[in-house]
């Protein structure tokens, strides 16, 4: 009993300092409390649905931002990923007959291995160049896939695929769990070594490689890393939509992570995820209007890129936190002092 | 720079305020649910077929349910499947769990219908589809009768039959070639989009081709947005066929049409165009898609049904356009639903079920009955064949689109000889003529 | 056979040429990839589809009024939506991809998915060495020489010229030479658009118009430009031109894989790129600071 006391003191003392003393903090709190504990209170089957799939599009876009926005290496044919990621647990599931928690990983590997394809032509590729380039690739394995309809069913996709779980709250709750994992692990990774390395040859690749480090390797890390998780996403959406087509190869696929990542903010990995989770949920709101839903959307787009160029949430965080000019630690923005040094905040 | 922060909290409070609650409407209205693209002709076919279906049932005072008289209320969900299958999976979804509508019916694109029709089989709810032809979906009953018991095809036949059907107009058109043109063995070049109901299409038609005393000139495979053809055309006319056997649902079928009408290539097409069906090909293809035979539903002028007049002139009348097939959800809401409803006096779909399975009714393009496997299994499919649903042969004719097919057709020696009223004779154009009567 | 190729490829080059000199100046110029200048090649076959279809107008007038009204369009574009971000590149691409998607809403909304075409200027086709070729197409590929002409011309031998030149070299010590650098950019952008309507204005007529036709030039147009180098205009019109004629090769010598030509373009595309980064007559131009 004394133990417990401990442990839950100890844990309140953590939430006190570490979670509580920054806003952002606090929303990141919130948000995983809430994602956990919806179920509780609504089982509307058309809400999950909706947050089923942003959960699954928030795991494509915050493996874009590992490679594009920390690694710097932008990927227009992110599309790619994704879809190896679908076919491959498809045929698995289909031929193979492997179950979902199965198809799903071994999936997400088929996408590593396209992730290696495709990383080592665009290894010496910069800029605009790498940009165009891998989008190109999506649309060649497109028209493989047309090529072999015995194998991929041409544009009618693999269907028939089994469900991830029985009930829709069952669903929900391992989509939401992955995605809560993952995306926690490609943050720690973010914040790791390799992560720094990923910033670095962002900012200055040939800095990096004079400081002795072989930025080839870590280059191709990225695109597999990012791979994986996109996969998982893939495997995810076919076991959920219990069919992957063509449509997961679009050009259009591939431009809608660019525009969420982007639009809340690259070089962060919450900033795509609460992007996909704003976005997506107004799409489906503005159904209302359903000649105009698009065209809101693109103005949407566009607004928010004129205020808020860096992105949408980096604009939040700059709102209602600020930096310590001395130990550099952030802290909310109505404090007069820093809270670990004690220096002045204007 | 407060301004993007007050819109932005007003659209989640909106948006938290809408996912949340919505008001039931009333419970005395039968409720259908009406799916398709409705930014684009099939999906306003969709609508507006329904929309007339309703208002007719509405203004007799509505569908006998039991003891009481309930109308009709249509939902418009805009399932958006030329861009997005997810997007029309969430629709459908909307449509069940939120509007909780008694009946769907509508659906085009293959691809998506298969997806929508899942959602509908775990609502239980009747899913009449009006477009999508893939044969899978009704086969799906045989594997797993309980589960998709809830669908039934209406239109259009599926893709099998409607490559039996169009092999029947190419084999007519080269005997129309053959005999009027002094052509020994008529050339047939095969264009089709890239697409996988064509690929089975393609190698049926290389058999047949064969058997209809015919050589097969060559296999050109645009791809669906193309273009520019000009490429394939010079290479088809390079092996001097007279007839091209196309196969388009697509929009390529439109610059196929009019570069092949411009450059005056030598031969008559014939198949499937998807494009020429509708009345807007013409002025896409400025006036060069002249004498384009393709497969439709229904024609101005002609009468498969005596219930097809009033429905065509009553909908040009109203829309100004002849209606497309996905308009059979008229068809589907007064002729199949409605009717059965009376009979079995309730909603409930496992009552209805069993009847619509075994009626066989007139319906506004052709008799309607229900098919099953040859073992005895139901699978919900529309019946082909004389009497019952043929489809028809039209072609474009001096900026009308006219029926030419069936004329004084027999489908085996045995059957009777069909000629729907209207029919015309088929045209062929006149470059042809003057090239080959030399 | 090889006629048919020889004369497909220039035919089909052409169109590409002519879309990708504009892209490429532009990026050239003020390092905008224009996400939305297939975009803009649309609405100007739009603008011309309204006056001759609606207004009943010859497809000249069509011509002489849409090309004028899109480059102003793509200024006023440029400067509402474009001009305030140029310094985050990252930005400028999305809202590039955000203005092409927007655009093709507001033409859905006007023009419904329905398929539209527009008369040809010269109509017929006319043969030779037994290839039948329109007349139109012909016209293309005098077109994109006189603007290569053109183009080549303002570049070389007028003041204009000289600075867009010296902006895309360096755009730094363009200022530091007196060169009004954003004026410069928006006058290229400018130019870029009014392009991109000269090109829909003589392309159209072979074409279907609809609003999602912008789709598939821009894969084709920045494959070509990529080829080629970015930021060198005769690398973009050589990159046509080879792409041009894989795309014939494709049609001809594999007619039942001709959906295929665009991932034949690409591929070849990516197998240059892995033998020269920079593209073909690409500058490898430096980290800007």
């Amino acid at each position: 009993m004394g133990m417990l006391g401990y442990y839950i003191r100890k844990f309140w003392m953590f939430v006190k300092n570490e979670v509580l003393v920054l806003p952002s903090r606090i929303m990141v709190f919130l948000f995983f409390l809430v994602l956990l504990l919806l179920p509780v209170f609504t089982q509307d089957p058309y809400l999950l649905r909706i947050l089923i799939l942003t959960s699954i599009f928030a795991i494509l876009a915050a493996s874009w931002d590992l490679l594009s926005g920390f690694t710097g290496q932008m990927n227009f044919g992110h599309a790619l990923f994704f879809g190896v990621g679908a076919y491959t647990a498809a045929l698995l599931n289909l031929h193979a007959h492997l179950p979902p928690w199965g198809s799903v990983p071994v999936g997400a590997l088929g996408a590593v291995l396209a992730g290696l394809i495709i990383g080592i032509p665009c290894l010496r590729l910069r800029g605009t160049y790498l940009a165009l380039t891998t989008l190109a690739f999506p649309i060649i394995l497109m028209g493989i896939v047309f090529t072999i309809p015995s194998i991929t069913g041409g544009e009618l996709g693999i269907s028939g695929l089994e469900r991830l779980a029985r009930s829709r709250v069952a669903n929900y709750y391992i989509t939401v769990v992955i995605m809560l994992v993952v995306c926690t692990i490609m943050w720690k990774i973010t914040n790791s070594n390799t992560g720094i390395i990923f910033h670095a040859i962002r900012e200055d690749e040939v800095a990096v490689r004079s400081s002795g480090i072989n930025t080839t390797r870590y280059k191709l890390l990225a695109f597999c890393l990012s791979g994986f998780f996109a996969g998982i996403a893939g495997g995810l959406y076919a076991h959920f939509m219990r069919i992957a087509g063509p449509s997961t190869l679009e050009v259009s696929m591939s431009f809608q992570v660019v525009i969420w990542a982007v639009f809340g903010g690259i070089v962060t990995i919450y900033g795509p995820i609460g992007a996909v989770f704003i976005l997506y949920p107004l799409l489906e709101f503005f159904r209302f209007w359903p000649e105009y839903r698009t065209l809101m959307f693109a103005i949407v787009i566009l607004l928010i890129l004129l205020y808020m160029p860096d992105g949408f949430f980096p604009w939040i965080r700059d709102k209602i936190e600020t930096e310590c000019p001395r130990c550099k630690i952030r802290n909310i923005a109505t404090r007069k002092t820093c809270r670990i040094c004690a220096a002045e905040i204007e | 720079m407060k301004r993007p922060m007050i819109l932005m909290t007003t659209l989640m409070a909106f948006l938290i305020a809408m996912t949340i609650s919505f008001p039931a409407m009333g419970a005395n209205t039968i409720k259908i649910g009406v799916i398709g693209p409705m930014q684009f002709v099939q999906g306003k076919g969709h609508w507006n077929g329904a929309t007339m279906a309703a208002e007719e049932i509405n203004a007799r005072g509505g569908v006998k349910v039991g003891k009481k008289k309930m109308k009709i209320e249509l939902i418009k969900a805009d399932s958006n499947e030329f861009l997005n299958p997810t997007d029309a999976t969430n629709a459908m979804e909307l449509l069940l769990s939120r509007d909780k509508v008694d009946f769907v019916v509508g659906g085009f694109r293959s691809e998506a219908v298969l997806a929508m029709q899942d959602i509908a089989m775990d609502y239980k709810t009747i899913f009449i589809g009006c477009g999508a032809s893939h044969t899978q979906l009704c086969l799906r009953l045989a594997e797993d009768y309980d589960r998709y018991k809830y669908w039934f095809r209406l239109t259009p036949f599926n893709d099998q039959l409607l490559g039996r059907t169009t092999f029947i107009h190419l084999g007519t058109v080269g005997a129309i070639l053959k005999k009027s043109l002094n052509i020994p063995q008529v050339k047939v070049a095969i264009v089709a989009e890239k697409a996988m109901w064509v690929d089975s299409m393609i190698a049926a038609a290389k058999g047949l081709i064969p058997k209809m005393g015919m050589e097969l000139a060559g296999v050109w495979q645009p791809s669906q947005a193309a273009t520019d053809v000009s490429a394939e055309l010079s290479a088809i006319q390079r092996t001097e066929a007279p007839l091209i056997f196309t196969i388009f649902s697509a929009s390529v079928g439109i610059p196929f049409a009019k570069q092949a009408g411009e450059l005056k290539i030598p031969a008559v097409q014939v198949g499937i165009n998807v494009e020429a069906q509708k009345d807007g090909f013409w002025e896409a293809t400025q006036g060069m898609g002249n004498y384009v035979m393709t497969m439709n539903t229904y024609a101005r002028g002609v009468e498969q049904t005596e219930l097809t007049k009033p429905f065509v002139d009553k909908y040009i009348e109203r829309f100004g356009e002849t209606p497309t097939y996905t308009a059979d959800t008229y068809t589907a809401i007064i002729h199949m639903l409605a009717p059965v409803i009376e009979q079995a006096g309730t909603l409930d779909a496992n009552k209805l079920i069993p009847i619509m399975e075994t009626r066989e009714f007139i319906g506004t393009a052709n008799l309607v009955k229900m098919v099953s496997t040859p073992e005895g299994k139901p699978i919900h499919d529309l019946k082909w064949g004389p009497g019952y649903a043929t489809s028809l042969g039209v072609q474009w004719q001096d900026g009308k689109l006219v029926g030419v097919w069936p004329n004084k057709w027999k489908a085996t020696p045995e059957a009777p000889e069909i000629t729907y009223k209207g029919i015309v004779p088929y045209k062929i154009p006149p470059w042809v003529i003057e090239k080959y009567k030399k | 056979m090889a006629l048919d190729i020889i004369i497909a490829g220039l035919i089909n080059g052409s169109t590409y040429a002519l879309l990708a000199i504009g892209f490429s100046l532009i990026f050239g110029v003020a390092r905008i990839v224009n996400i939305a200048h297939t975009a803009f090649y649309m609405v100007a076959s739009y603008c011309i589809f309204l006056i001759v279809q609606k207004f009943g107008y010859h497809p000249i007038v069509g011509m002489l009024v849409a090309v004028p009204l899109i480059t102003l369009l793509g200024l006023i574009c440029y400067k509402l939506f474009i001009d305030p971000i140029r310094e985050h590149e990252a930005a400028v691409l999305i809202g590039t991809i955000a203005l092409a998607i927007a655009i093709q809403e507001i033409m859905l909304l006007i023009f419904t998915g329905d398929y539209l075409s527009v008369p040809a200027l010269i109509q017929g086709y006319f043969t030779i060495f037994d290839v039948k070729v329109f007349y139109q197409q012909l016209l293309t590929f005098v077109v994109a020489l006189i603007i290569l002409g053109a183009l080549r011309l303002l570049l070389m031998n007028t003041k204009l010229g000289v600075a867009v030149r010296a902006t895309a070299n360096d755009r730094e010590v363009a200022n530091l030479m007196g060169i009004n650098e954003s004026r410069v950019a928006m006058i290229t952008m400018g130019i870029s658009v009014g392009l991109a309507a000269v090109t829909g204005a003589v392309v159209v007529p072979l074409t279907t118009i609809s609003p999602f036709m912008w789709m598939h030039p821009l894969i084709m147009m920045m494959a070509v430009v990529v080829l080629g180098g970015l930021g060198s205009i005769k690398g973009s019109f050589a990159g046509a031109y080879i792409l041009g004629f894989a795309e014939a090769l494709v049609v001809f010598l594999i007619p039942m894989g001709a959906f295929l030509k665009g991932s034949v373009a690409l591929s070849i595309m990516i197998l240059v790129l892995l033998i020269r980064p920079e593209g073909l007559f690409g500058i490898a131009f430096e980290e800007e600071r």
